[in-house]
């Protein structure tokens, strides 16, 4: 494949949802019920999907080289100036992109299909019409928005595709707008993004204004040239609460990764944002939109500073294991899911923030699949049994939903890091999480020795990462600490190595222990909540028996979960792993990276990683051990517990007091806020108007009923009165009798003559002779 | 006796109110016609009077007598023809019936 052919690949597998998405919007109502779904998913998702998996197949054939080449060379359109700086338009073509391109329309497209059938009988009517095409013309807005976020290679773009995709996100939990919860959440998302958007403008402004470039290859470039002068973002004038300007940077772009991947404290949108349709949870609000953000991170992790990267993973750690102790005490199914969703997130946020580039995004791509699966799982159980969320009113529906049941235990399994410590053998979250934390534990841990390490030797500890990218067999036990052979690895350590020397990551500072156990008692934490889920949905005794007669299972709807059950198993180690370590080749470029990737894998620094594997390996037994042993005889022992530890149990209840706290400051504030306004508008603004238009009111009834009704009307209106009254009188004679007007005619003439007549007696005898010389 | 001015102005005087009462007082067209025709000839007659007495030797009385008879003619051809109209549309030469045109 030539460097074309993937750019116009992915190009036209963005613009396919746009396709579709205007089809929708204008013959939707047309097409109907089942045709209209049926566009949505061959146009909007089988399309993309198509292109990502020749894309796919045609990256796995290059080396490393050619990949390198084809990321270099990737296309780029000038397109305007804003001021100085260029926007461009373009492609950037890495591992990191064909791998999250294809997970995104993979995981989509049976999401897609998935909504055929569960929406036929979940989408309600706006104006006789059903609003069965409108979720579909959404979902597709939505895949390009996506897509095209993944495919952005400049920061402008990102910011663009980011808007995008929070407006799908709004329009999909308020799908169901006339219910007052659902278009309350849908605000309320929007909202809390807006906050999180605010501090991504900062950080955009900042690079605008400080790096003056938008592209995220040559921000980069500039950054790091920044760093060696020590200007521009690093000029020692500007500090605030001790932070560099580059550190503000940082912190404002991870904001708006804050907002969209719901982390610590703006995680309150997420799940009331699970009002929306259940496709909608698992594929915006579980599987893509929300791992957006930590897709974010790790496109501007070469903005990021250590100190940024501190604020990141204590957001991160906090994130992951508040969460989690909510999720234990949910009972609806999709809340439960959801702070399950919050807690993973914050899991990778961590490990971005620890510098574990690459386990954070593997841990994203697994994620995405087994969360997509567990909510369509959820979906099928609520379709199921009639719109019911309650797990406590389920139970026992293993009998009644066995496909639904056993892919969701594979879903918990995967989340909860089910696998084989010391073999291959796992589920994606397994190898994942054990990454996150290995890494974690080195930084927290070994972190002096290392840096020692890495000083006297750097080769051992690159090599160690070239050895992940291309020898995939050798984990844990097998790690290699001697140079490997393949072409690319001669220079590539040398060339990192350089660049390291003048890092900004060489100071960076040990992390602190409590985030590392902290992250430990969440992986214990995790499998007991998703397997008191499970436990509660499928397993015991039907405690409703009117939810659990109707249950029931939809074949339309169990296929995406068996391929997305399949896709969670095999995307394990083989798929993704390598693609997003080649990929942090070149979308890294930080030896923090590559550093701390080698050590935790080099047995000879990290010699606690494999009672580490151990320990992370065999949670989900203490996990599953204790969710099966409180819940195997129904709700009595949770209960009993729940009362012997009230206090808690009400703070993890009202979820840390949030959504009240919020209430009080920002919503009351805002209304507080409000009403002074109001109250200014009213008496100093609104007087000055009222004054005005009263007097214009009283000068126009003045002009109105005196000026014109009396004067020019009674002037109009006279005249016409008196001549009709006029005419009314010279009509009377106007008889049209003949006879009269000769009779008037003749006493006219006989008066006349009478006068003439009286008139010549008086003046003398001479009128007469001169009346008839008149008439002769 | 001799015959002066003053007995061809009273023989006139006595055509003219003739004609005048039946003006008046005919509501048949015709007879209104007929009125209208003694108040011209007493017209003519008085006209003729005039020339006759007070400017002997000239024919302008005598002219002006003869227009009176042509315009008389032409005159009751007109009327004539506008009675002989209405009474094809109304079926009655009655003064009174045709006020259609009366405001």
């Amino acid at each position: 494949m030539t460097q074309h052919s993937y750019e116009i690949a992915l190009a036209l597998g963005i613009l396919s949802p746009l396709v579709s998405f205007w089809i929708l919007v204008f013959f939707g109502p047309r097409l109907g019920k089942p045709a209209s779904g049926w566009v949505g998913v061959i146009l909007g998702m089988g399309v993309p999907l198509a292109l990502a998996t020749y894309v796919l197949l045609g990256w796995y054939g290059n080396d490393v080289e050619t990949r390198a080449q084809l990321t270099a060379n990737a296309f780029r359109y000038h397109w305007a100036d804003l001021g100085s700086v260029p926007a461009t338009i373009g492609v950037k073509l890495d591992s990191l992109t064909v791998a999250m391109y294809f997970m995104v329309t993979f995981v989509a497209f049976w999401i897609f299909v998935f909504s055929v059938g569960y929406m036929a009988g979940h989408s309600d009517e706006v104006d006789h019409q059903s609003k069965y095409h409108r979720f579909f013309a959404y979902l597709s807005l939505f895949g390009f928005s996506m897509l095209g976020l993944v495919v952005s290679n400049s920061l402008l773009f990102l910011f663009i595709f980011w808007e995008l995709v929070g407006l799908c996100s709004y329009l999909l939990i308020g799908f169901y707008f006339d219910r007052a919860y659902a278009s309350r959440a849908a605000i309320k998302a929007f909202v809390t993004n807006r906050v999180g958007d605010f501090g991504f403008l900062i950080g955009l402004m900042l690079v605008y204004f400080q790096l003056g470039t938008l592209d995220l290859d040559q921000a980069a470039a500039k950054f790091a040239e920044q760093y060696a002068a020590g200007t521009g973002l690093f000029a020692s004038n500007y500090t605030l609460f001790g932070w560099s300007l580059a550190t503000i940077m940082g912190i404002g772009l991870f904001c708006g990764a804050m907002g969209k991947s719901a982390q610590f404290p703006l995680h309150v949108w997420l799940p009331d944002a699970m009002a929306g349709p259940t496709p909608v949870s698992a594929l915006i609000h579980a599987a893509t939109m929300v791992a957006a953000g930590v897709y974010l991170v790790a496109r501007v992790f070469r903005l990021m500073t250590p100190d940024a990267l501190m604020f990141i993973a204590t957001i991160g750690c906090l994130t992951l294991f508040l969460m989690s102790l909510i999720a234990i005490v949910q009972t609806d199914i999709k809340k439960c899911l959801a702070y399950s969703t919050l807690s993973q997130l914050g899991y990778m946020i961590f490990g971005m923030g620890c510098g574990a580039w690459i386990a954070a995004l593997f841990h994203l791509i697994t994620h995405a699949f087994f969360k997509a699966m567990l909510f369509l799982g959820s979906g099928q159980v609520i379709e199921g049994c009639h719109h019911e969320q309650d797990m406590r009113k389920m139970g026992g529906l293993i009998k009644k939903m066995p496909v639904t049941a056993y892919t969701f235990l594979i879903g918990v399994l995967a989340i909860a890091g089910f696998g084989i410590p010391g073999t291959q053998l796992g589920l994606g979250g397994f190898f994942s999480k054990d990454e996150i934390l290995a890494v974690a534990y080195v930084r927290a841990f070994e972190w002096t020795d290392y840096t020692r390490h890495d000083s006297h030797d750097s080769h051992n500890s690159h090599g160690g990462h070239a050895a992940m990218g291309t020898e995939q067999t050798s984990r844990e036990f097998r790690l290699v600490s001697d140079p490997p052979s393949t072409p690319h690895s001669a220079e590539m350590p040398a060339k990192h190595g350089e660049f390291g020397k003048a890092s900004i990551f060489k100071n960076t500072p040990p992390l602190p222990k409590w985030m590392f156990m902290l992250a430990i008692i969440t992986a214990y934490v995790t499998p007991f909540y998703m397997m008191r889920c499970w436990w509660m949905t499928f397993m015991g005794k039907p405690r409703d028996h009117h939810v659990y007669e109707h249950a029931h299972e939809s074949p339309l709807m169990f296929w995406p979960l068996i391929v997305l059950a399949a896709g969670t198993i095999y995307s394990s180690y083989y798929l993704f792993r390598p693609m997003i370590s080649d990929a942090s080749l070149t979308a890294t470029a930080a030896p923090l990276v590559l550093a701390v990737d080698g050590a935790a894998h080099n047995p000879a620094i990290n010699t606690a990683h494999r009672w580490l594997v151990f320990g992370v390996g065999l949670a989900f037994l203490v996990g599953f051990g204790v969710a099966i042993g409180i819940y195997m005889h129904g709700l009595a022992l949770a209960e009993r517990i729940r009362r012997s530890v009230w206090p808690l149990h009400t703070l993890l209840e009202h979820k840390y007091y949030f959504d009240e706290v919020y209430e009080i400051v920002w919503v009351k504030g805002c209304i507080g806020l409000a009403k002074v306004c109001r109250f200014i508008d009213t008496w100093f603004v609104d007087l000055i108007f009222n004054i005005t238009a009263s007097a214009t009111e009283r000068l126009a009834a003045f002009s109105g009923l005196i000026l014109d009704n009396q004067g020019v009307d009674g002037f109009v209106n006279g005249v016409s009165d008196a001549s009709m009254t006029f005419s009314d009188y010279i009509r009377g004679p106007q008889t049209g009798r003949i006879r009269n007007y000769v009779l008037f005619a003749a006493a006219a003439a006989t008066i006349v003559l009478v006068v003439l007549l009286i008139y010549t007696a008086q003046s003398g005898g001479d009128a007469v002779v001169t009346a008839s010389a008149v008439t002769e | 006796m001799t015959i002066t001015l003053s007995h061809y102005l009273f023989v006139s005087a006595i055509l003219f109110a003739s004609g005048l009462f039946t003006m008046m007082t005919k509501r048949n067209a015709i007879g209104i016609l007929i009125g209208v025709e003694l108040v011209l000839n007493s017209a003519g007659v008085n006209v003729v009077a005039f020339d006759r007495y007070l400017g002997p030797g000239r024919l302008d009385g005598q002219l002006t007598a003869l227009f009176v008879i042509v315009l008389a003619a032409a005159e009751a051809a007109l009327a004539v023809g506008i009675c002989i109209n209405v009474y094809k549309n109304l079926s009655t030469v009655d003064v009174d019936t045709a006020a259609r045109l009366q405001g």
